[in-house]
């Protein structure tokens, strides 16, 4: 249980992946201007990062670290998530019309995702996953779920930032910051408050 | 190419070993993983209408959201069920839109140059103030204060949030109201989009007179708000020579093909609101 929440703080709060690690950038600032699309994208990601955590680790513990390839991390899990995308589109397409309508378009998008490249890479890093949730949370369960958590932060942060963005809407702002500067502006101070949960961890 | 790798440490025998092994691993990988999406693709295969791939094709693919779909294949999807109108959208080349009424049959309408134009006349010296604004100069923020702060509920606020969206700087406020410049507008619809009143409507260039009130309340209403408001007394409709105008919803409507300009309506309107372009 104490694994649990200090893996749910982790992954949301103190190691936040666009936040705290900067990873992800390009759905939060351009997919951040209406909370439903923002939503949409957040679920999407979520889904894929736990998806994918869930192939690609047991493909590099068994398969890549004994046959002695795991130098090859990058370009497998790039492979394996962008395939494992175009699948999950044409899966969800059929199985799903209405799933497909909310969330297809996102889908693409997320292909080459550094974010779900991202939690991929942290989940087989032992040594930083130990320091992270301690020494028992070394499995392939543990890692499915900081991923589906590191989707839930991503998500969280999404909403945030689209309802701010929705506020600035109704405020003038002045000539040379309008727009996508004043984004920008959100968006560091967001990253300066969850600066703040790095103190906990 | 040896150069540059021997400048990376020795190349002997077992480092092209290496990466012939890599290249391996890597053509192999993407061979299973072709395998596997083919699989997929065939089992998981979605009959999409055929109609629908067509229309796609000769639509622009600007995916802009001008129609109000999200992107060009759900504009396609509902123009193939016959939800959507073709004219909606405007980035498409006429000879496009010509195959697309061909293949769903229908007429295509002429379609004529329009612009944006605002329809209120009212501003600081008409439209009556319902209690005085301090909050942020936006339309939008002042609309959601009790829906503006005009007696008149279809007034032009004055705060500018079309001149701010308008990409060309085509809009100007004079008076408390907003004005469109013709010339300088190239009818994209950002600011018809941006009015939280919606008094922004698009009407053809050739238009030779427009109304400059968008009130649906009655006369008695209308009065209490605004000086140049549009009473619905239907003396323009009366005595239009041609026909052109009809009261609907208390406000005159005009159909630009019969109208040919005479003025008529501009003499005989006792609220002066009938304004020439």
């Amino acid at each position: 249980m104490a694994t649990f929440i200090a893996m749910v703080l982790a992954a949301v709060l103190t190691n936040n992946f666009i936040t705290v690690q900067t990873l992800g950038i390009c759905p939060f600032l351009g997919v951040s201007k209406k909370t439903s699309s923002a939503i949409g994208m957040g679920v999407a990601v979520s889904i894929v990062m736990a998806l994918s955590a869930a192939v690609t680790w047991p493909i590099y513990e068994y398969i890549m670290v004994p046959l002695g390839f795991d130098f090859l991390e990058i370009i497998v899990f790039i492979f394996i998530i962008a395939s494992l995308v175009q699948m999950l589109e044409k899966i969800i397409q059929k199985l799903s019309p209405t799933l497909y309508n909310a969330m297809g378009v996102y889908l693409p998008l997320i292909t080459t995702n550094c974010a779900v490249l991202g939690v991929c890479e942290l989940v087989i890093d032992k040594a930083a996953m130990v320091s992270l949730l301690g020494g028992a949370s070394v499995n392939f369960l543990w890692a499915v779920l900081y991923a589906l958590f590191a989707g839930i932060g991503f998500t969280l942060i999404m909403v945030i930032m689209s309802g701010l963005r929705e506020r600035i809407n109704h405020v003038r702002t002045p000539k040379y910051l309008n727009g996508f500067p004043i984004s920008m502006v959100t968006a560091s101070l967001i990253c300066m408050a969850f600066m703040v949960f790095t103190y906990i961890a | 190419m040896i150069n540059l790798l021997s400048a990376l440490g020795t190349i002997d025998a077992d480092t092209w070993i290496t990466v012939g092994i890599v290249a391996g691993i890597l053509l192999a990988m993407a061979l299973v993983i072709v395998i596997a999406i083919l699989i997929v693709g065939k089992v998981f295969k979605v009959n999409m209408d055929e109609k629908v791939t067509h229309i796609l094709e000769n639509l622009a693919g600007a995916n802009c959201g001008g129609c109000g779909c999200s992107g060009c294949a759900g504009f396609a999807a509902k123009l193939a069920d016959g939800s959507g109108d073709l004219s909606a959208c405007h980035v498409t080349s006429p000879e496009k839109k010509a195959e697309i009424a061909k293949i769903l049959g229908v007429e295509l309408k002429d379609e004529q140059p329009e612009v944006a134009i605002v329809k209120c006349n009212g501003g600081n010296e008409n439209a009556v103030a319902a209690f005085e604004y301090k909050g942020n100069p936006t339309c939008a923020a002042c609309n959601s204060l009790m829906c503006g702060n005009k007696v008149c509920k279809s007034a032009c606020l004055g705060c500018g949030d079309c001149k701010n969206a308008c990409p060309e700087g085509a809009i100007e406020l004079i008076g408390g109201v907003a004005h469109v410049d013709p010339d300088k507008c190239i009818n994209c619809g950002a600011c018809i989009v941006t009015c939280p009143k919606h008094i922004i409507e698009r009407i053809p260039v050739k238009a030779p007179v427009y109304v400059a009130c968008s009130s649906h309340e009655k006369g008695k209403e209308v009065m209490k708000g605004c000086k140049v408001g549009c009473i619905a007394c239907g003396l323009c409709a009366k005595k239009c020579p041609h026909g052109a105008i009809t009261i609907v919803d208390n406000l005159p409507v005009f159909d630009y093909d019969k109208c040919t300009g005479c003025k008529t309506c501009v003499e005989v309107c006792p609220r002066h609101i009938i304004l020439e372009r």
